[in-house]
């Protein structure tokens, strides 16, 4: 089985953001970046699936410039095969304009199945994996939490807003991952030492202009300050008013 | 020559052939392990032989069964004179000491033989009374190794029964050649001379050949046996290490540009010989174990079962990759703790390579289990590093084969994202400082100044809310003395020392290297810590990536403030308090440092009654937080910081005082859950409370 | 003047909340292009159709239903093809869907089959020029707003559910029935089965609210008083500290921090929770925190927005009591 595996490099979630000078980006001095989360769900899904099979290639592909590397190395560190590098100076914000570029490079893959993060935590909008699917003709599950392949085809639960489907389809296809379904590796020493002679290609990548742009960036209001609404029992009324009209959550 | 002297040099021919033999095959085996040069500083190397090992320092911690075996160790130095007299009888009929010692010399040493006998005689049967009716709980183990110790001590009691008796019929046969000094032998003899002396001439040659035999007996049974040690101790204390302190209390280095294949250790060969001929050392007196918070508590490790299974697996490949099987009647070295592991396994040649030392012997869970305490150590009496092994064993856990325990990837990836081993955010780092006016080494520089030291606040320090008031104390002391002190503020972030604990040497040496580059870049010399973990990470592991820092442990720092006079203390005596002091792991047993936070709370507090639970100093029992055990679960049994709390809320003190902040998390829950409300404080918490220029500031009660 | 066109989502056959939100965002966009219409596809199994009347209220000027007896369940495929080709044959300045689980299904392949530029999750229109659409959207886990322009039509949109309210515009929509663009029935991802939540209770992952218990409980039986709240709340899972399941109170799988859960609800009710370094790691990213502690200097109310100090003992019940009314008066 060939599994491709997109992901992306994103900010540390614990980063308190500042914005950059341009105003259109955020400062990066001081941020520390790596595998986005869920991009690191579905690479550890890819090998799981590899190791199951006891055959198979994992293809790691990444769009951005060439800091991007170091975390292809990092999937690569973690067992995948080797890794594709669609080289751009920046990540656009444009989702279909990078699924464009991806769907060029993985079109004559071979792919059985290809997989992406639910969503990244920077852009945070979910587009690339689906559009890509629909740009290569191939099936999507969006936000699986549980995945089986077997004899081609795959089930998958697909997670929807207090419920969940359970689906099946055939391959090849495109899966998009949730948490809650793998807990990705830890790369060991050999691992590190492995990947460093595994195969990076870096390619430019095949952007068009993109139509989606950064206007400005901000930070969203500071929430309010914590309180004491009371002592004891007495205080129960008020802390209920307080998430009903306040937080807005009952 | 004597038909008996040729039969005796045969026998002797025979009997010196199979040992050295089996001697051969066992040095073959040990070779197996990594070189590893253990012959510098000589002269260190004899004093510890001569303490350890002849003196018995360490065996005697334990008063009375340390004189037992005392006495049977110092016994067997005397009484191996006496055996090479037997022997040289052997070949020179009617041969006596007597022929070439000056005469006064000659009595003592017949006297010595005697009375020695008897000690040893006295020994045994404490040792056989201790075995039998009182059964100590270290001594545990299966039938083999009862049995193993029951031939040793018949042999050892036989060596001095056939010794004594064979002087004694020599005695009524040439009265001249056993003289009174031998006093024993002839009190025996009495009897028989007066009334059946031609006994003599048929049971001096039965006792001697008897004891001759035994001698040989004893000598070829040994390289069988646990009691191997006889052989092997002494050489284990020359070689070993673990009496130092300090930077000799450092993990083993490691060079993770040289290594590509394996890193750490998974089987024997990537050991080296000294931890091979630890596994020869060891007697399982079970003191290791007895000692171990972990094992004390109910988890699965027990640093004896290390070190045997070690040696239980050594010899079972030794002997398929030499090519060399000792076994004997099938019995070999593989007895002992753990011995269900090798016995499971079965099978022989190849399999036997099949096999390994982890997973097979010892299981992932032990080696997790280790708080990296250092009382097994402390305690091995033949100076064995069990320690040293499962550091190694957990190196190859998590470099090759990333296993761990789950909620420890969270730690060692915040390590790598945040430079802290919890997940909180490096900007967060000197949010304590806020408005104390206390300047980063950057503005310092800046500003041209250079501070008297820097103060290294560590990850629970900056970030812990508990320990944070530690830190804030600790800067208040200062302040209030007039140190000159910087901090790195947010340019210090973790040494690796957590991640090198869990095995993790390549996230440990990025962190340290990084750590190490910043501390130069400031021109750091000084350097002051309220964290024995920093303190004993940078003062003493820096080096081997050759950070070369002079650090200070804020108790050592106050004390010595206190005594310069410089602290602004209260004139009043105030409350007399009963304070129990526990001992932190990285500060006692890793760097001898159990005096001076004792002092710092004498000193601070005139009136204060410092009481000691029974397990303190170099016995004190850890929390349970070290080996990065503070990031794991404590699943399996009681929970250490339970029982120590237990410990020191029996003393009846008023507070518990500590000196660390991982020991302040692990005791301050304890009596959480013990639900007492006896304050848990450090002692800089104690000191700033007793300053004069913020009584108000700091509440200690 | 230009057209919007609006997917209203379904399941069982019942509109979804963020469908009205959804009509009533391109209402609003309609309007600010100077009138043009709202055109809404519904899709369901037959007689989705007379759900026409809610979408008028909120201002369809067209309901289109896409009735099929397959259409009982979600059919990706299918109703995105029908979208694209009526976006195709019509032409929009603009189409909005939810940001939902269809949504975020739909919205890319339709950008994807129309060549459309897509934004998601959007939670302001902040202008709308006839060539530039300018939204705001929340990234970086909400962290970092960012205003985003997007050039050329149509505009794919997904609106963030309740971030839009749906206000009323009322008109009589005209409701034309039109056909699939791909047989329902043939989807290529099959849906087997639909899963309602759980009788039990959600997972600590995707509960909008999670009430969790510490030590201050004191023992095990009182973490009943913790269901109860749970219960109270309805849609709310129940997690732990670690000292808790470490005692074997709680199964080490409900256990929040560091080195169990890391959890970020709606609302995160922490009962006898003092707030250990290790807990915060796991919970501290919650929207809105609750904490009911004892111990006024606990850590836990340095990150909580709402605190009570007393013991959870006698609090916890009157605030379950409290909730249960507050819910039962919605």
């Amino acid at each position: 089985m060939k599994i491709a595996v997109c992901i992306k490099r994103t900010p540390d979630s614990e980063t308190r953001f500042r914005i950059g000078a341009s105003n259109s980006a955020i400062d990066e001095s001081g941020v520390k970046f790596d595998m986005d989360d869920f991009a690191s769900y579905a690479v550890e899904v890819a090998l799981q699936m590899k190791e199951k099979a006891g055959s198979g290639e994992v293809v790691i592909v990444a769009l951005g410039p060439d800091s991007v590397q170091e975390t292809l190395r990092k999937a690569m560190s973690m067992g995948a095969d080797r890794a594709i590098q669609l080289k751009a100076d920046v990540i656009p914000f444009d989702g279909l304009a990078v699924a464009k570029a991806l769907a060029a490079e993985l079109e004559t893959g071979g792919f059985d199945l290809v997989l992406f993060g639910k969503h990244a935590f920077d852009t945070s909008e979910g587009v690339v994996g689906t559009a890509t699917a629909e740009l290569l003709h191939l099936q999507c599950v969006t936000a699986v939490s549980k995945l089986e392949i077997a004899n081609g085809k795959g089930s998958a639960r697909r997670e929807l807003e207090g419920a969940a489907e359970l689906v099946e389809f055939s391959l090849p296809a495109v899966v998009t991952i949730d948490e809650g379904i793998a807990r990705p590796r830890y790369p060991s020493l050999k691992g590190i030492m492995a990947a460093k002679k595994k195969p990076l290609e870096s390619r430019p990548a095949q952007l068009g202009a993109p139509r989606v742009t950064v206007k400005s960036m901000a930070l969203p209001a500071d929430r309010p300050p914590g309180r004491i609404v009371g002592e004891g029992t007495g205080a129960v009324a008020e802390l209920v008013k307080l998430l009903q009209t306040e937080a807005k959550v009952l | 020559m004597s038909a008996q002297n040729v039969v005796f040099l045969l026998v002797l021919t025979v009997a010196a052939g199979i040992f050295s033999l089996n001697v051969q095959r066992l040095v073959r085996y040990v070779r197996l392990g990594l070189p590893e040069r253990r012959t510098d500083r000589p002269w260190w190397r004899l004093s510890n032989v001569l303490t350890i090992g002849i003196a018995q320092t360490k065996i005697l911690r334990e008063p009375i069964a340390g004189m037992m075996h005392a006495t049977i160790f110092w016994g067997f130095i005397v009484l191996t004179a006496g055996t090479v007299e037997i022997f040289i009888q052997g070949v020179w009929n009617g041969f006596s000491s007597e022929h070439i010692l000056w005469h006064p010399l000659y009595v003592l040493y017949a006297a010595s033989q005697d009375a020695f006998a008897v000690f040893v005689l006295a020994a045994v049967g404490f040792a056989f009374y201790r075995r039998l009716v009182l059964h100590p709980k270290r001594l545990e183990g299966d039938r083999i190794e009862h049995l193993d110790a029951y031939i040793i001590l018949g042999l050892i009691a036989g060596l001095m029964l056939t010794l004594l008796f064979a002087n004694a019929f020599l005695s009524i046969l040439q009265p001249d050649a056993v003289g009174p000094e031998k006093f024993v032998s002839r009190a025996l003899a009495a009897p028989f001379a007066l009334r059946a002396p031609r006994v003599a001439l048929y049971a001096h040659p039965v006792f001697w050949w008897s004891h001759v035999l035994l001698v040989l007996i004893f000598l070829n049974y040994l390289p069988y046996s646990k009691h191997l040690h006889v052989v092997t101790s002494l050489i284990n204390v020359y070689f070993s290490n673990t009496s130092e302190k300090g930077e000799g209390a450092v993990m083993r280095p490691m060079d993770l540009e040289a290594e590509t294949e394996t890193f750490g250790a998974s089987d024997i060969e990537q050991l080296t010989w000294k931890n091979l001929l630890d596994g020869y050392s060891c007697t399982e007196c079970g003191r290791c174990t007895a000692a171990c918070p972990a094992n004390i508590t109910g988890k699965a490790l027990s640093p004896r079962k290390i070190v045997v299974n070690t040696r239980q697996r050594l010899m079972e490949k030794g002997p398929a990759v030499t090519g060399e099987d000792m076994a004997f009647f099938g019995v070999d070295l593989l007895h002992g703790e753990g011995r269900d592991a090798a016995e499971s396994l079965g099978g022989n040649g190849d399999s036997r390579l099949g096999h390994r030392l982890l997973d097979n012997y010892i299981t992932e869970d032990e080696l997790w289990a280790c708080t990296s305490c250092r009382a097994c150590v402390q305690e091995c009496p033949v100076s064995i590093d069990q320690l040293d092994i499962i550091n190694q064993m957990r190196r190859n856990l998590v470099l090759s084969e990333s296993r761990f325990p789950v909620e420890v990837q969270p730690a060692f990836e915040s390590l790598e994202r945040n430079g802290a081993p919890w997940a909180f955010n490096a900007a967060d780092r000197a949010r304590w400082a806020d408005g104390m006016n206390i300047p980063t080494i950057a503005e310092l520089t800046q500003r041209g100044e250079r501070p008297d030291v820097l103060f290294w606040v560590g990850c629970m320090g900056s970030f812990d809310d508990r320990a944070k008031k530690i830190t804030v104390a600790f800067a208040r002391i200062l302040q209030a003395c007039g140190v000159r002190f910087a901090i790195l503020g947010q340019e210090e972030h973790c040494h690796g020392d957590p991640a090198r604990r869990m095995g993790n040497e390549y996230l440990y040496q990025m962190l340290a290297k990084d750590a190490i580059d910043t501390l130069n870049r400031y021109a750091v010399t000084s350097i002051v810590t309220s964290c024995p973990h920093c303190f004993h990470q940078i003062g003493n592991e820096f080096p081997q990536l050759g950070g070369h820092f002079e650090v200070v442990h804020h108790s050592t720092y106050i004390e010595r403030l206190l005594q310069a006079d410089l602290v602004p203390l209260r004139t009043e005596e105030g409350r007399r308090l009963t304070v129990a002091y526990h001992d932190s792991c990285y500060l006692g047993r890793y760097n001898d440092i159990y005096d001076a936070p004792r002092e710092t709370l004498r000193r601070a507090l005139p009136v204060v009654n410092l009481v000691d639970p029974p397990r303190a100093r170099d016995r004190g029992l850890c929390c349970g937080a070290g080996g990065g055990r503070m990031w794991m679960e404590e699943r399996q049994g009681k929970r250490i910081n339970v029982e120590r709390t237990e410990e020191l809320l029996a003393t009846g003190a008023d507070a518990i005082a500590v000196a660390c902040p991982f020991c302040m998390t692990m005791m301050s829950d304890g009596v959480k859950a013990k639900e007492s409300d006896v304050p848990v404080l450090d002692i800089a918490e104690v000191v700033a409370g007793q300053l004069s220029t913020l009584s108000a500031a700091i509440d200690t009660s | 003047m230009s057209n919007i066109l609006v997917f209203a989502e379904t399941r069982g056959g019942e509109l979804r909340k963020v469908a009205s939100e959804a009509v009533s965002a391109g209402r609003r966009l309609a309007d600010a292009s100077g009138g043009g219409e709202v055109h809404v596809i519904i899709a369901g199994p037959p007689g989705v159709a007379a759900k026409s009347e809610v979408l008028g209220r909120f201002g369809a000027d067209v309901v289109l239903a896409l009735e099929h007896p397959a259409l009982g369940t979600f059919a990706r495929e299918a109703i995105a093809a029908t979208l694209a080709t009526r976006a195709k044959s019509v032409g929009y300045r603009a189409i909005v869907l939810g940001f939902s689980a269809q949504g975020r299904d739909l919205g890319p392949r339709l950008a994807a089959k129309l060549d459309a530029p897509i934004v998601s999750d959007i939670v302001e229109v902040e202008s709308s020029g006839a060539d530039v659409l300018t939204v705001k959207h929340p990234s970086y886990a909400n962290k970092v707003i960012v205003t985003l322009a997007i050039t050329g039509s149509p505009a794919i949109l997904s609106v963030r559910p309740s971030a839009f309210t749906a206000t009323e515009a009322p008109r009589t929509p005209r409701v034309e029935t039109i056909a699939p663009a791909l047989d329902p029935a043939m989807e290529r991802v099959k849906v087997t089965q639909v899963v309602e939540g759980a009788k039990g209770r959600p997972d600590l992952a995707d509960a909008p609210v999670i009430v969790a218990g510490g030590r201050g409980l004191k023992a095990p039986e009182n973490f009943k008083l913790v269901e109860e709240l749970a219960d109270a709340f309805g849609n709310a899972a129940v997690g732990a500290t670690r000292a808790v399941t470490d005692e074997g109170w709680r199964p080490h799988a409900d256990q929040i921090g560091q080195t169990g859960r890391q959890v970020s609800p709606q609302l995160y009710v922490a009962l006898g929770i003092s707030g250990a370094i290790q807990h915060l790691a796991g919970m501290r990213t919650s929207k809105t925190i609750v904490a009911i502690n004892k111990d006024k200097e606990a850590p836990i109310f340095k990150v909580a927005d709402y605190g009570i100090v007393g013991d959870v003992l006698e609090v916890v019940p009157a605030l379950t009591r409290a909730v249960r009314e507050a819910k039962q008066g919605h």
